[in-house]
This record gives C-alpha cells, sequence and structure tokens, in this order.
C-alpha cells in the first residue's frame, strides 16, 4: 500500500489533481460570465492578481492569512461590480470583438499598474500550511498539506458555487438571467443586477484562485502570474463547454492529471503543445464543448 | 475638370517616380539631394491627392500602387539621416505595419480577432534566425519569402478550428498560443537558442549589384542602418500594395460579406469556412513577414520580445490606429515607430525615474488605457474619427 | 382594470400601433384580435414595460405603468405570458414555477400546492424538465407560473398556438374559470377569433396597428364585416 501511494503514477495524479483544481476554478469563473453575457473574460487572471494584491500587498505583510484571503475576495466582488458597471455594460450588443479588445486592454491596465505600484519581482505570500510533502516510509507522498488545503479550497469553493446555484432564490434568478433575460424581466427578474451579481461572483471566485496559486511557494505573487494559468483554465473551459459548469470543472481537473503525466513521461515544455492541440482538436470535433447538450447551443 | 485631374494625375505619377528615385539613389550623399527630393516628393504627393478620385475610378490597381508609393516616399523621407536609431525605429514602425495590416485584414474580413500575432511574428523572426545560421548566403528576399510561408502554414494550422469557431472561442485559442510561445521555443531550443534566442551570424548589408549600380558613393549605404530601414520601408510598401488589391478583390469583398452577415454570404455561395481561414492565414503571413524584418534590423532574435505583451500591444495599435481599415494599420506603425521616444519624453517630463517601477509600466498603462477607452468610445480608432472629420467638413 | 389611452409604438420607421384607446374591465376577458402583423403583441409588450412607446399611456387601477421598468410592472401585479409561452426549457417544472414565486409573498409551498391543486399535471410532471414537457402542458405551466404571484392583471399571448382543437377548448375554459374566480383583468391575444369570442365579454379589433373595433364580444361575433375582412372568420 505505501510503495503503491508514493508510485509515479499515484504521485503524478496527485500532482495533476493539485493543478486541475485550479485550471477548474478559472474554468468556473470563466463560464459564470459566459452563460449570462457570452463574454469571454480576458481580464479574469489580472482581475484576480489584482484583488489579491489588494489583499496581500495593502496590508501590512503581517496581517493574518485568513484576513488578507477575505479582504482579496471583497475586493474581487468590487472589481468585478465595477468592471461590469463601468466598462462592459456600455458593451452589451455591440459586435462580439468589441468586449474582447476592452477586457485585453483591461487586463494590460490592471497588470501594468499592478507591476507600477507593487513590482514584477515576485511576492512570497507567508502560507498558513507545509508545503513539505509528507512522507511514507522515508519516501515522499506528492502531496503536501498545502496543497491538500488547495485541492479542499477549491473543491469548497465549487460547492458553495454550486449550492448557491442550485438550491437559493438568487441562483434561481442567476440562472434564469442566463438563460432567458426578457422572460425573467417578465417574471420581475432585475436582470441588469444578475448580471452585476454574475461578475462579482466570478471575480471573487478568480481572487480565490489567485490567492492560492500565488500562495505556492515556488510561483508567489508577481503580476502577470495569472496568463500562463488563465490560457490553462481557458483551455478547459472551451474543451468542457463554456456553457457547461460541471464540464468547464472536470476538465480543468482532468486536464490538470493528463498534463502532469505528459510533464512526467515526455517533456515539460510539451505540456503546452500538448494542450494547444487537445484544444484544437476538441473544437474541431465538438466546437462548444465536451459536456455542452446541443440543445443548450447557441452561436 | 476631368482634364484637369487627368493631367494632375500624370504629374502626380511623374513627380512621386522622380521623388523616389532621388531619394533611394542620393539619400545619404548630398544635403542637395535631400532637399531635391523632398522638395519633388512634397510636390509629387500633393498632386497625387488632387487627382485621387478620379485616379480611383479609372485604374484602382494603379491608384493602390501609387498610394504605396507615396507611403514608401514620406518613410524613407522619415528616415532621413536624423541618427541611426531613429532609422531602426522607422525600419522596426514599419514592420509593425506589416504585422497591423494583417490583422487588420483579418478583422475587417471576417469579424475574427487574434490576441497571438506576436507569436506569429515570432515564427517569421525565428524563421530568418534560423535559416541564417544554416544558410548564410541566401538572398534576402528568399529568406524573407520563406519566413512569409512558415507563418502561414502555423496560421493554417492553428486557424483550422475557425471554420467552426466563433469570435471569443478563436480569440481564446489564439492567447493560449501567444501565452505558450515562449514554452514552444523551448521545445526546439536546439534551434532556436532557447532562453538566449539567435544571433545573426553577420550583418545585413546590400548585395553587390546595388552597391554597383549606385557607385562607389553607396558604401556607407550599404552598411548602415539606413539600408535596413530602406529595405524595411520597401517590403511594407509591397506588403501594402498587396493588402490594398486584397481588401478590394472579389475574395475581400465576400469576406466583408461573411463578416457582416453570415447567411447573406452563404446564399451568395461563399464559403465560410473558407474565408475565414483564409483570413486567419494571411494576417499570420503578415505578422511573419514583420517579425522576419524585426530580425534582419535588430541582427538578433529573442524569445522575450515575442511574449504576450506584443501580442497585446499589437492588437492597441491596430484598435487605435483603426482595425479593419489600412489607413489603421499605417497610422498604428507609425505610432509604435514614435512610441518609444514619446514615452521616455514622456518619463522625463513627469519627472519619473526612468529606472523606475512606473516608468517601465507606463507604456502598458498608456496602451492599455487608450484600447479601452477607444473600444468604448471610437470603436473606429483614429481612422474612424479623421473619415468622420473629413466628412463633416465636405458635407458642411 | 387597464386603460389604454392613445398609444403609439414604433420600431424605427414600422409604425406598430396607432393611437390605440380601449379599458379592459375586471373580472373579464378582453380578446384582442386581428391578422398577423397587425400589432397585438406589440400592445401587450408595451403594456409590461418591454418596449416604450412613442405616445400614449397605459394604467392599471388608475396607476400609470408608462415609464415604469418591466420588473417594477410586474411587481404591480400585471403578469405577462409571452408568445411562444416563454417556458424555460431547462429548469424543472417547479423551478420555473419557484421563479414565478420570486416577487410573491408568503409560504411557497402553500402556492405550489394551489398550482398543483389547479393543474393537476404539473404537479405529477414537478421534477421533470419543462423541455419533455408538450405543447399544452407547457401552456399550463406558463400560466401556473404567471398565476401563482397572485397577478391581478393576467395578458396572454396566443395561448392557444400549436395546440389541438380540443385542448384549445378545455384551455379556454380554464381561463375564463380562473378570470371569474379570482376577478383577473385577463387581456387575451388572439389569431383563433372563433375561440378567444367564446368565452370573451369584450373584444378589440386591430388592423395594421389601428383599432377596427371596440365592443362587446357578442357584438364582434355577429359582425358580418369584421368577420369576414378582419378576422378571417369565413365559415
Ligand atoms: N422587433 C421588431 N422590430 C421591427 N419590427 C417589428 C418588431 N416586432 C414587430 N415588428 C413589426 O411590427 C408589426 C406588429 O408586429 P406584432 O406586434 O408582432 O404583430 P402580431 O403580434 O399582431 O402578429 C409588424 O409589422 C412587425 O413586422
Ligand atoms: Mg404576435
Amino acid at each position: 500500500m505505501d510503495a503503491f501511494l508514493t508510485s509515479r503514477n499515484v504521485s503524478d495524479l496527485l500532482g495533476g489533481v493539485t493543478s486541475g483544481v485550479i485550471y477548474a476554478l478559472v474554468a468556473l469563473s470563466l463560464v459564470l460570465i459566459w452563460r449570462s453575457t457570452r463574454m469571454l473574460n480576458f481580464a479574469q487572471g489580472a482581475m484576480a492578481v489584482f484583488a489579491t494584491y489588494i489583499g496581500f500587498a495593502i496590508l501590512a505583510p503581517t496581517t493574518n492569512y485568513w484576513v488578507s484571503m477575505s479582504v482579496a475576495i471583497v475586493a474581487g466582488l468590487v472589481l468585478g461590480g465595477v468592471t461590469e458597471r463601468v466598462l462592459v455594460r456600455p458593451l452589451y450588443g455591440k459586435p462580439e470583438i468589441n468586449p474582447i479588445v476592452a477586457m485585453v486592454g483591461l487586463l494590460l491596465v490592471l497588470e501594468s499598474i499592478a507591476a507600477a505600484i507593487w513590482s514584477t519581482s515576485a511576492r512570497a505570500l507567508a502560507t498558513p500550511f507545509s508545503i513539505v510533502d509528507w512522507q511514507l516510509n522515508h519516501k515522499p507522498v506528492a502531496l503536501s498539506p498545502f496543497a491538500l488545503y488547495e485541492i479542499v479550497t477549491s473543491l469548497v469553493v465549487m460547492a458553495i458555487v454550486a449550492a448557491l446555484f442550485q438550491y437559493t432564490k438568487l441562483g434561481l434568478q442567476l440562472r434564469a438571467a442566463a438563460l432567458a433575460p426578457e422572460v425573467s424581466r417578465l417574471l420581475g427578474v432585475r436582470v441588469g443586477r444578475m448580471l452585476t451579481v454574475g461578475w462579482m461572483l466570478s471575480t471573487a471566485v478568480g481572487a480565490v484562485t489567485a490567492v492560492l496559486v500565488a500562495s505556492n511557494f515556488f510561483t508567489g505573487l508577481t503580476p502577470s502570474g495569472m496568463d500562463g494559468v488563465f490560457a490553462f483554465g481557458f483551455i478547459a473551459a472551451a474543451i468542457g463547454g463554456l456553457d457547461s459548469p460541471v464540464g468547464a470543472m472536470v476538465s480543468g481537473l482532468a486536464l490538470g492529471v493528463v498534463f502532469q503525466f505528459v510533464g512526467d513521461y515526455v517533456n515539460s515544455n510539451a505540456v503546452i503543445l500538448v494542450a494547444l492541440g487537445l484544444l484544437i482538436v476538441s473544437l474541431m470535433v465538438r466546437p462548444n464543448g465536451v459536456f455542452t447538450r446541443s440543445a443548450q447551443r447557441r452561436v | 475638370m476631368a482634364r484637369v485631374t487627368r493631367s494632375g494625375r500624370s504629374v502626380g505619377l511623374i513627380l512621386t517616380a522622380v521623388a523616389v528615385a532621388i531619394v533611394v539613389a542620393f539619400s545619404s550623399s548630398t544635403r542637395l539631394a535631400l532637399a531635391l527630393g523632398l522638395a519633388v516628393a512634397v510636390l509629387g504627393v500633393g498632386a497625387t491627392l488632387v487627382s485621387l478620385p478620379a485616379v480611383r475610378r479609372g485604374h484602382p490597381v494603379a491608384t493602390r500602387a501609387l498610394i504605396s508609393v507615396v507611403v514608401v516616399d514620406l518613410a524613407i523621407l522619415l528616415t532621413f539621416r536624423v541618427s541611426a536609431t531613429s532609422d531602426s525605429n522607422v525600419a522596426i514602425g514599419a514592420a509593425m505595419s506589416i504585422v497591423l495590416l494583417g490583422l487588420s485584414f483579418l478583422t475587417g474580413s471576417s469579424g475574427q480577432i487574434s490576441l497571438g500575432n506576436g507569436a506569429f511574428m515570432g515564427v517569421g523572426a525565428f524563421t530568418v534566425g534560423i535559416w541564417a545560421d544554416h544558410h548564410a548566403t541566401t538572398p534576402l528576399l528568399a529568406v524573407l519569402v520563406l519566413a512569409t510561408l512558415a507563418g502561414a502554414l502555423v496560421g493554417l494550422v492553428l486557424g483550422l478550428p475557425a471554420t467552426r469557431l466563433r469570435g471569443p472561442y478563436l480569440a481564446g485559442m489564439t492567447l493560449a498560443f501567444a501565452v505558450a510561445f515562449g514554452a514552444i521555443l523551448n521545445v526546439f531550443s536546439s534551434w532556436t537558442g532557447g532562453d538566449s534566442g539567435l544571433q545573426l551570424p553577420s550583418a545585413v548589408v546590400a548585395p553587390h549589384w546595388l552597391a554597383s549600380f549606385f557607385g562607389p558613393g553607396a558604401s556607407a549605404l550599404a552598411t548602415s542602418s539606413a539600408w535596413l530601414a530602406d529595405i524595411s520601408i520597401l517590403v511594407t510598401g509591397v506588403a501594402l500594395f498587396l493588402m490594398a488589391n486584397l481588401f478590394a478583390s472579389r475574395t475581400g469583398r465576400a469576406m466583408r460579406l461573411v463578416r457582416d452577415n453570415d447567411t447573406a454570404a452563404e446564399l451568395v455561395g461563399v464559403s465560410l469556412p473558407r474565408a475565414r481561414v483564409i483570413a486567419f492565414t494571411v494576417s499570420a503571413a503578415y505578422a511573419a513577414l514583420g517579425g522576419a524584418l524585426w530580425t534582419l534590423v535588430n541582427n538578433s532574435v529573442s524569445p522575450s520580445t515575442y511574449g504576450f505583451v506584443l501580442s497585446i500591444t499589437i492588437l492597441s495599435l491596430v484598435v487605435i490606429g483603426g482595425i479593419g481599415t489600412i489607413p489603421g494599420a499605417i497610422i498604428g506603425g507609425i505610432i509604435y515607430a514614435f512610441s518609444a521616444g514619446a514615452i521616455s519624453w514622456l518619463t522625463a517630463h513627469l519627472g519619473l525615474n526612468p529606472q523606475g517601477n512606473v516608468a517601465s509600466q507606463l507604456d502598458g498603462i498608456i496602451f492599455g488605457g487608450l484600447l479601452v477607452l477607444t473600444i468604448v468610445f471610437a470603436p473606429m480608432g483614429i481612422a474612424g474619427l479623421v473619415r468622420r472629420g473629413w466628412r463633416r467638413v465636405r458635407h458642411g | 382594470m387597464i386603460v389604454v389611452d392613445g398609444l403609439s409604438v414604433s420600431y424605427g420607421a414600422v409604425r406598430a400601433l396607432q393611437s390605440v384607446s380601449f379599458e379592459a374591465p375586471s373580472g373579464e376577458i378582453t380578446a384582442v384580435l386581428g391578422a398577423n402583423g397587425a400589432g397585438k403583441t406589440t400592445l401587450l409588450r408595451a403594456i409590461s414595460g418591454l418596449v416604450s412607446p412613442l405616445a400614449g399611456t397605459v394604467s392599471k387601477d388608475g396607476d400609470v405603468l408608462t415609464g415604469r421598468r418591466t420588473e417594477d410592472i410586474v411587481r404591480l401585479g400585471v403578469a405577462h405570458v409571452p408568445e411562444g409561452r416563454g417556458v424555460i426549457a431547462e429548469f424543472t417544472v417547479e423551478e420555473n414555477l419557484r421563479l414565478g414565486f420570486m416577487i410573491a409573498r408568503g409560504s411557497l409551498a402553500d402556492a405550489l400546492a394551489e398550482q398543483y391543486a389547479i393543474f393537476p399535471v404539473l404537479g405529477e410532471r414537478r421534477r421533470q424538465a419543462a423541455a419533455t414537457l408538450s405543447g399544452g402542458e407547457r401552456q399550463m405551466l406558463a400560466m401556473a407560473r404567471a398565476l401563482i404571484a397572485r397577478p391581478s392583471v393576467l395578458l396572454l399571448d396566443e395561448p392557444s398556438l400549436g395546440l389541438a382543437p380540443l385542448v384549445t377548448a378545455q384551455l379556454m375554459q380554464q381561463i375564463r374559470e380562473l378570470c371569474a374566480r379570482e376577478n383577473l383583468t385577463v387581456v387575451l391575444v388572439e389569431q383563433n377569433a372563433t375561440s378567444a369570442l367564446r368565452i370573451a365579454q369584450r373584444a378589440v379589433v386591430l388592423r395594421v396597428g389601428v383599432v377596427v373595433a371596440n365592443d362587446t364580444a357578442a357584438v364582434v361575433r355577429d359582425d358580418e364585416n369584421l368577420r369576414q375582412y378582419y378576422l378571417g372568420m369565413v365559415e
């Protein structure tokens, strides 16, 4: 049993899940906005990083990790809401490239401002848990207390979002506004407000993700630190289907595992080629995602 | 009236041709030639502009050629020997114009957007670097064509999903390509030189026939940065001419139909998937050509140049200039040529520490901010604003 | 009671309604009839604030509705079942009803039970996706979803569209009973004039955006000209 737990394949699996949950969170964050506004938020990573800087850099570095995390989440809620109201709202009904361009512009502005204020050098966050892997019979298991915390936190966030959407009145309205805006208005749903709430939620999920990524000792917090994670998260969401929250999360998790195996057995640089290849092939075969039922498709 | 414009056209054509000849031939020799060339060129441009509407009706291809020549002419005048640095700025800006033409065509003809044209530039840039490493004697033109083809090939592969995808998915895919480009280069590090990139074995010199054609006085020209700038500008002129024809061609018009209305296009018998892939491939090829010129001008190629930020910068330039239009791409290239200077001027005037965080991020903040403001308040960019202003002037 | 006064609506250059005026009293069904493109849907959309009129007003029991947002008009008790029913196919039957109850107060369970009593088939299918319902069942769901918030005005846009004659007859019967029992103001838009006039007390006939008749249902029913030229009811 011990030998099994420390074997190469199990290590890869554990490592893959640890990064997969992150991709799943990014994918979830993208799906939240896509479903309601048909926009892909290219500034998702930059907004998340910005919220994280607010939580961990503006407050004194000695502040408690959990307080900083909470501040980052609140900052995410505010940033998401303000972005929707100020920047996104004038773009509804415009050609589909206009919001893409606007969000890329926002990405550039936020990353540059973050770098101007806090510099481009990585900032280490005091992690609440050890990043040293557990040992079994003097052999490391590919899982540290921090990795476990990362996985659990991600799953909790996903569960909270799922419960919110499935069981609350707000969730019902959010789903209705996304699926049928006009009918929803006829039933009294304040659709504009729902769009704002969707952006707030998405950015808050992003903030948690960025905090988790930045808490990792090896990466730390940098202004452009989410660019690569965003790319993988987008690939996951596109493969799973931007319309399907469950599909996006499952595919994020699966990609994390696949990449870990590819990186271990082939070459770590090959991961990105495999990712692009998977994306191209899956988009050719199922342009709206593997998990999207054809009934839900919209062009 | 007709006679006046027709003669205006001939005068414009002749004067411009003379101006180009003078400028190219004697550019670095004497101040007298410089003054002469400038005067004739200005005359030529003026006459051309006067006769433009008539020319456009009569000979569209000739008109496009003429406009390309005028642009080349003006750009070469720009390089007039202020300093080697400004020469290379103009060369870099001209090459950027090519990249912007490609992206402008993609959006203008198919309504799609690419966030990965910086990486496509990288494909061209590294093709030149790798080729020069192995075959130092290949003629310049062949190297440029090769780099362009390499870009087209990569663009074709990445563009295949474009047959079935629309906007955001495609944009996301190109973003992933842009972000991943550094890692992809590392996969082939034995060719690409890994993180340090490649140095061209020797500076690109003017071919002997050029030197002998212009006589011994041209030897200085043959190795100077001015010569590279001229090459870059001339290639830009050719690219501009081809693109103007492509925009106006049956294919180009059919593609605009695709952009404006999918159903109408299909009724007219335009194949949507093919139109989209063609647009994407052309835009990648143009980006690669621009990147190839950058390698020639810089005499080296480094992976860090072709990161994600470059792709965003390209998008910013084309949007600020006026996306989907040819003038927009040229304006974007001009902005790029002057942006470095403008930003250091701004840094100095704001009293910022040039080595500080804020100064180093100023370009990102400004470009990003302008990008957002443009797309919200003036989605057709500077070209759109100028056109609207011009219309208002003409119609009162 | 709904009072429509001088209502004009246009879509760009297309004038869809031209000075439309009529009253729809409480406890009665007012049928709005007219050929395809006459402006019936536009009229309902203007009442519930989905389009804003060029001129004219709509008021309900003395409150002016015009200029308010749809979300607020709904909260004043105006329920609008749109053309095509507007059932959210991805939602279950019960989720659709929960959404309808969102603006109401009181016990959701009681309200659901009440609707399931009126429309038993919905109770049987409460956990099924609305996509799996038949056309008639969907129309019932749309009505139940509108009624669950206890509105005082019910706007129905072509409820019989795509239903078999027998189902249509049952539906009309149900509308009549509901109207009487709840003292509802019902505005019933129909192309199917025969079945609408059978249950309506009043009728408004539109022709390219203009009211050509506004009278009791019986008068409209017996007017040979109206029947032939505007309602296409040639027997
Ligand atoms: N969204 C719209 N844009 C432009 N014209 C419209 C729109 N909706 C309806 N119309 C036009 O308004 C007129 C009335 O339409 P409508 O109210 O749907 O009629 P009805 O419901 O009686 O069939 C028609 O001529 C129709 O073409
Ligand atoms: Mg209708």
